[in-house]
Parts: C-alpha cells; structure tokens; sequence
C-alpha cells in the first residue's frame, strides 16, 4: 500500500513538470450550456493537467458550478467537447454520458451543499462510495460467494484506509447528519475518494466551516493531490484559501472564461479586479 | 417540560380529535327514523355509565378518556436513547455492528415454534383458511412491496398487479384459463411456482424500465395506471381469462417423491405450510439482499439520488431490480392464492388490494422486514375479527374508516411504523427537523 503511494506522488510531481497533451486530464472545448434563452456557460475551454491543483474562481452566478455539472454529466452543454483521459491513456468523450458512468471511469465529485446519506452513519456512507456497483447480480450478492465476500472486505479495508486519511476514525459510527460542518465536508471527500477516482471536483469544499476547519481542509486537499496522487479541482470563494492552494486559476464571469494563470498572476489581473469590484471607476465617472 | 407547554397543549388537543372520533366510530349506527338517539348526534349524546359510578353523555366519557391518556403522555419519560450514540466514538467493525443480540435468535425460536404448531392449536379449517388467505397471502405482498416502498423508495400504487400476474399465470399454465394453456398441455400446480415468480419478475423488469425514470408522484401514478391495465385486461378478455367470471377451477397442487406423498387439496393446512416455507424463504432472500451491495445502493438512492450516481450507482438499473425483487413475492403469493381459492376472477385484484398492501407496509414500517410481517399479522387478524365477529354494530365496509383512523394515529404518534427500521426512523426525523423531532422523541423514544 505504501508503495503504491510514494509511486503515485512521484508520477504527481512529474506531471506537473512537464506538460504535454496526453498529460492533460480534463479538456473541455468551447462549451456553450443554455437553459430556454439563459445562456450557462459561453464557449468555455479549460485545460487541467493530470496532477495538479486547479482552481475555478468567479463571482455568484458566473457558471462556476455549472462547468462541474457539465464535465460530471448532471447537464449536457449543447456545444462543445469534454475528453477525460484516464492514467491507462484511453481517451473519454464526456458528454452524452451518465452521471454514474462518468463517476464509474474516475470522475469524482462533491456538492456545493453537502449531500451526505444522512441516516446512514460515517462507516456506511464511505463504503457506499467503495463498493463497485458495476458487475452487481442478484444471485451473486445472495449467494455471498468468495468473489462477494472477498469484494466486501477490500471495500471495507478502503473505507479504514479513508477514515484515518480524512480524520474520521473516531467518529465511524456517528449519524451523518450529527455531524459538525468540518467533518461533514472531510466526509464527503472521503467518500469521493472511495471511488478511488484520478480526479476529484470539490465544489466550495469550505463552505459553512469556521476558520480552523478551513485550514485543515487546506491541509487535507493538498494531501489528496501529494499522497494520493489524485487532481484536484476546485470551486471555492475563500479567496485567502484558493490563492494558498491552487496552482492554476480560471476566472469566469457571465459564463466565458475572463483569464487564466497562476495565483500571482491573477491576482494582478485589472479584468479580474473588474469582474470582482464592477466595472472600473473612471467608466462609471466618465 | 412543563405539563402545560404549548407543544403538550397541542397534543391534548390532538388526543381529545381522536377521542371524539372513536366516540362516533363505536357509536351507534345512523337510522333515519329515530335521528336524535343515532348516527353522530347519538353518538355523543346517549346516556352511558361513567365507569360505573354515574350517568353520563358518551362525550364526556370519551373525552375524559383522552384527558386520561393525554396525563399518562405527558409524564411518560423514555429513557434516554440520544446521548449513547452522540457519544459513541470508537471504531466499531461492521460484523460487531451488525451483530445480533441473542434475544432476538431467541424471539424468533419461539415464534417460529408457535407459527409451526399453529395448525394444531387451530381446529376449524375455516380459520385455518382465512389464516393463509387472509394472513399469509397478505405477508407476502407485504413483503414484496417492502422491499419497491422501503428499501428503494418507490411509491407504488400498483402492487396488485403482479399479484393477478402470478395468479393468472397460474391459472394460464394449468389449463384453467378459455385460451388454451401453452403448447396445449397443462402443467402441475407445483411446477407453476417458479413460472408465476418469473413471470412477475419479468412484468417488473418490463415496467420498471420506461417508468423508473420518473421520480415520486409521476412514478405512483404510471404504477397505478398499469395495475388499472391489468384490472381491466383480465376484466375485459373473456376469450383469454374468463372475464369477469374468471377461471376454471385451478387443480389443486400435488407432490408425488416415492416416498413422499404431498397433496394440497380441500384441507388448508398443506398450504399453510407451503405458504410459511416461501415466506421464511422471502424473508431470508430480502434481509440478506438488504444488507449486501444492493441493499446499500437502493439505501443511497433512497436518500439522495444525485449523490448516490454520484459514487457510480445507475440508479435505473438499482431501481429495477428493486422492481423484480418484489414483484416475485407478489407473483407468488399469486400462485399461493390461486391454488388455494381455486377460481380467480377480476375481483380479487383490485385497486383496493394495492392501497391495502401500501397500508399494511406504512403500518408495520418502511424498510423493515419484521415489521412490515407484524404489521400484516395485526391488520388482517383485526380484519378476521371484524368481519366474522361484528363488534359495536361494525358494518363490512367500516373496515376502511377503521384502518383510515389506525393511519392517521400512526402517522401522528409512530411515523416511521410499528417496528421501524433504524435508518427509516432516522430520515422521518430529519425530514421533521427542529422542535417536532423533540416531541416526537418524547413521546415515542425515537432517536432524532
């Protein structure tokens, strides 16, 4: 096991050394996105490349969730491509797929309002990520062969594995919906994770937490990337957070892409002062 | 809490509705000729014992009644079940959570016992009979609807379908049908069995595939309208099943090993028997699919179908095979009655049945098969009861107002059923949320 994961950090950084175009995990290309005449998402491409920690920032409304929708399959754009390429290098057309056939191939995702299994407790609510519901029949699962029995215990390993990984082992047994925010949210990447996904999309991971639990989100997000070696990317509006852990930032407004580049970059960007701040003062003046 | 909160105000008003009910349901029958002492008004107003001490108007009586129940309410304390599992913090493995406590194996030894020997406690046939075909035949459909309203969380009002499936399946394949049975050459009962539950799993597989893409209310009413297509169907095709005649009469299963000789024919004990083994058998079936893979799935999609495919579960295909699952125990308990009542018509399967079913799974509670099996055995013994002994001047069709009444109680005092399932009692409260959950807890000791 921890072979496994030194490997895949190793494999992580490498990735974000060198790019090429089979290094790009998710490619989305001018995906336009309409509901009747309001227009979602305007010709958006991003790019994010395999193992690295991409963040999508944006004013409220600016189509950020929208675009996790789009490449998890909730919505179809009307226009545009979306390829997932996988670690094996088979190329994944996105669109047209289902929510769970997108998951199945290692898409993962959270929600912007956490969407736990709230009557089922911690333990229960992982292992539900860590079984594989693909070659479930029903005389297999009655007759609880070896490959059943073999299949539960591996789940149940994942599941162990994941509790200490995100800090829940204590609370194994607690009701979902008892739990406090911060754990609520580590709880959803865990069972996100128990996809054993290449890529993970948190949508506001940090929403309704105080601010220690923001740091130990920091924290676990970035373990995901450097132990794990799964991508990571992000929708958040703690912008104190997201310009400490993104590597990459796509700034959106009124559903196009307004810029793209590092942290710094952005941060220095007049467009994206604009989008945030209204339009600049000497047009409203003049 | 004070005896005199607004919440516990609330209740005592609830309790006095209910008592005012009661009073007109036990009283006497409405007569157009003699109106002041009958029907409603007479209800509350003939004169009756106060517990033997003196006369009284019936309201009163009832009313101080609910007084009486409303005290032992409010000062009724649960112990308290919330703070064990709040604080419950170690790591507990799944086979220690799931582990079964030895007075339950203990309870169902005895059970098991009483349900065996009852043949031989009961002596009439005629009860006996009403036993599996009053009792039995309902477990079964409860049972089977359990795990499509339970389980996964489908509203179906349409249960009976399958159960005139398995039926006329039955009565197709032994030749008791006007269209000739297939390849014109009838087949014993017996062997009808495992064809009756396959054709039903097929039905439900059938439906469920165009229908299961269509969520809560839609879902009801497309299960409704296919079981009002098969009522009609059969209704309607004399030349394929009878009308509104029905069939011929099915011939009466028989096993013949050499050296064992079954026949199931006038007596009902044979068919009690047969009927307990495919219940033990279902209950079996269903638990050990609740808590595997699939049970688990139907659980999540249960809850919250965006996350659960959002962990890589096809909803579609969980919920389908939440459809076939249950359709085979309706089918069965199909052929069951066919071979026990003998000729099937039109009548047995109506909308009724199904809204009967859905009563028995509500009552006993969603998602648990113990209880959904007790809550079947209370309403159709109390059904038994009523229909053959008469009570209070208890009319046939009063039933409903009666099992009306049980269900609005229920939903108000035990939502969740008479045995919940943990995790059902669990989602009530949290749908509930805020204040209500604490009433809730108080009066029943369910865990918020």
């Amino acid at each position: 096991m921890s072979d496994d994961v030194v490997g895949e950090s190793v494999e992580a950084e490498s990735a974000v050394a060198a790019v090429t175009a089979s290094d790009l995990i998710i490619r989305a290309e001018n995906l336009t996105l309409r509901f009747g005449g309001v227009v979602s998402l305007r010709d958006v491409s991003i790019e994010m490349r395999r193992g690295e920690i991409l963040a999508v920032i944006g004013p409220n409304g600016a189509g950020k969730t929208s675009l996790f929708n789009s490449l998890t399959g909730v919505y179809q754009p009307q226009e545009g491509t979306i390829t997932f390429t996988a670690r094996d290098g088979a190329p994944m057309s996105v669109i047209g797929k289902k929510a769970y056939q997108i998951a199945q191939a290692g898409v993962s995702r959270t929600f912007q309002a956490s969407r736990l299994f709230g009557a089922l407790n911690v333990f229960e609510n992982i292992k539900i990520g860590a079984e594989d519901h693909r070659g479930i029949g029903l005389v297999g699962a009655l007759l609880k062969g070896p490959r059943t029995r073999r299949g539960e215990h591996e789940s149940d390993d994942v599941v162990i594995e994941l509790l200490e990984f995100v800090g829940l082992k204590r609370e194994a047994n607690v009701i979902a919906s008892q739990l406090s925010y911060g754990a609520r949210r580590r709880l959803e990447i865990a069972r996100a994770l128990a996809t054993d996904p290449e890529v993970i999309l948190l949508d506001e991971p940090a929403a309704g937490t105080n601010p220690s639990e923001k740091l130990e989100l920091a924290v676990l997000i970035r373990r995901v990337r450097d132990e794990r070696g799964v991508s990571v990317l992000l929708i958040e509006h703690d912008m104190k957070l997201i310009m400490s852990l993104a590597e990459r930032l796509y700034v959106l407004n009124f559903g196009s892409v307004i810029a793209e580049g590092s942290p710094a970059e952005i941060r220095s960007n007049p467009v994206v002062i604009d989008a945030y701040l209204g339009s600049s003062h000497e047009e409203t003046v003049a | 809490m004070t005896i005199f909160a607004p919440a516990n105000l609330k209740r005592l008003f609830t309790i006095l509705m209910i008592a005012g009910v009661i009073a007109v349901m036990t009283g006497t029958p409405g007569s157009s000729t003699a109106p002041p002492t009958t029907g409603i008004h007479g209800s509350y107003l003939e004169r009756v014992s106060w517990f033997g001490l003196f006369a009284v108007q019936r309201w009163f009586l009832f009313f101080t009644l609910g007084v009486i129940v409303w005290l032992l309410v409010s000062f009724y304390r649960p112990r308290a079940r919330t703070i064990r599992h709040g604080f419950d913090s170690v790591l507990a493995l799944p086979k220690e959570i799931t582990a079964k406590r030895p007075t339950r194996i203990v309870l169902i030894l005895v059970a098991l016992a009483i349900l065996l020997f009852l043949p031989k406690l009961v002596h009439e046939s005629f009860w006996m009979y009403l036993i599996v075909e009053q009792i039995g035949v309902w477990i079964l459909l409860a049972l089977g609807l359990n795990v499509v309203v339970g389980f996964a969380g489908l509203l179906d009002l349409g249960f009976a379908a399958f159960y005139a499936i398995g039926a006329y399946t039955t009565a197709l394949f032994t030749g008791a049908l006007p269209m000739p049975a297939l390849f014109h050459h009838p087949i014993p009962t017996l062997w009808v069995i495992p064809i009756g539950i396959l054709a039903a799993m097929i039905f439900g597989v059938l439906l469920g595939t165009p229908t299961l893409r269509l969520r809560g209310d839609y879902l009801a009413i497309v299960t409704l309208g296919f079981a009002l297509i098969i009522d009609d169907f059969v209704e309607i095709q004399n030349g394929v099943t009878g009308g509104g005649v029905g069939s011929t009469p099915v011939p009466h299963p028989s096993l013949n090993l050499g050296f064992l000789h079954i026949h199931w024919g006038i007596s009902p004990t044979p068919y009690y028997y047969l009927c307990l083994l495919f219940i033990a058998v279902f209950i079996a079936v269903f638990s050990a699919l609740e808590h595997s893979r699939i049970g688990r799935a139907w659980v999540a999609i249960r809850e919250d179908e965006v996350a659960a495919e959002s962990v890589g579960i096809n909803p579609l295909k969980f919920k389908v095979m939440a459809f076939a699952v249950g359709a085979a125990s309706g089918g069965f308990g199909g052929v069951m009655s066919a071979g026990l009542v003998g000729i099937i018509n039109p009548s047995l399967f109506t909308y009724q049945i199904s809204v009967n079913v859905l009563v028995l799974v509500i009552f006993g509670g969603m998602g648990s098969i113990w209880g959904v099996a007790l809550g079947a055995i209370v309403i159709q013994t109390a059904t038994i009861y009523l229909d053959n002994y008469q009570p209070w001047g208890y009319q046939f069709n009063d039933l409903f107002m009666y099992i009306g009444a049980l269900l609005i109680v229920m939903m108000i005092f035990r939502p969740a059923g008479l045995l919940p399932s943990r995790r059902r009692a669990r989602e009530f409260a949290e749908a509930k949320g805020g204040d209500d959950v604490h009433t809730d807890e108080v009066l029943t000791g369910e865990q918020p």
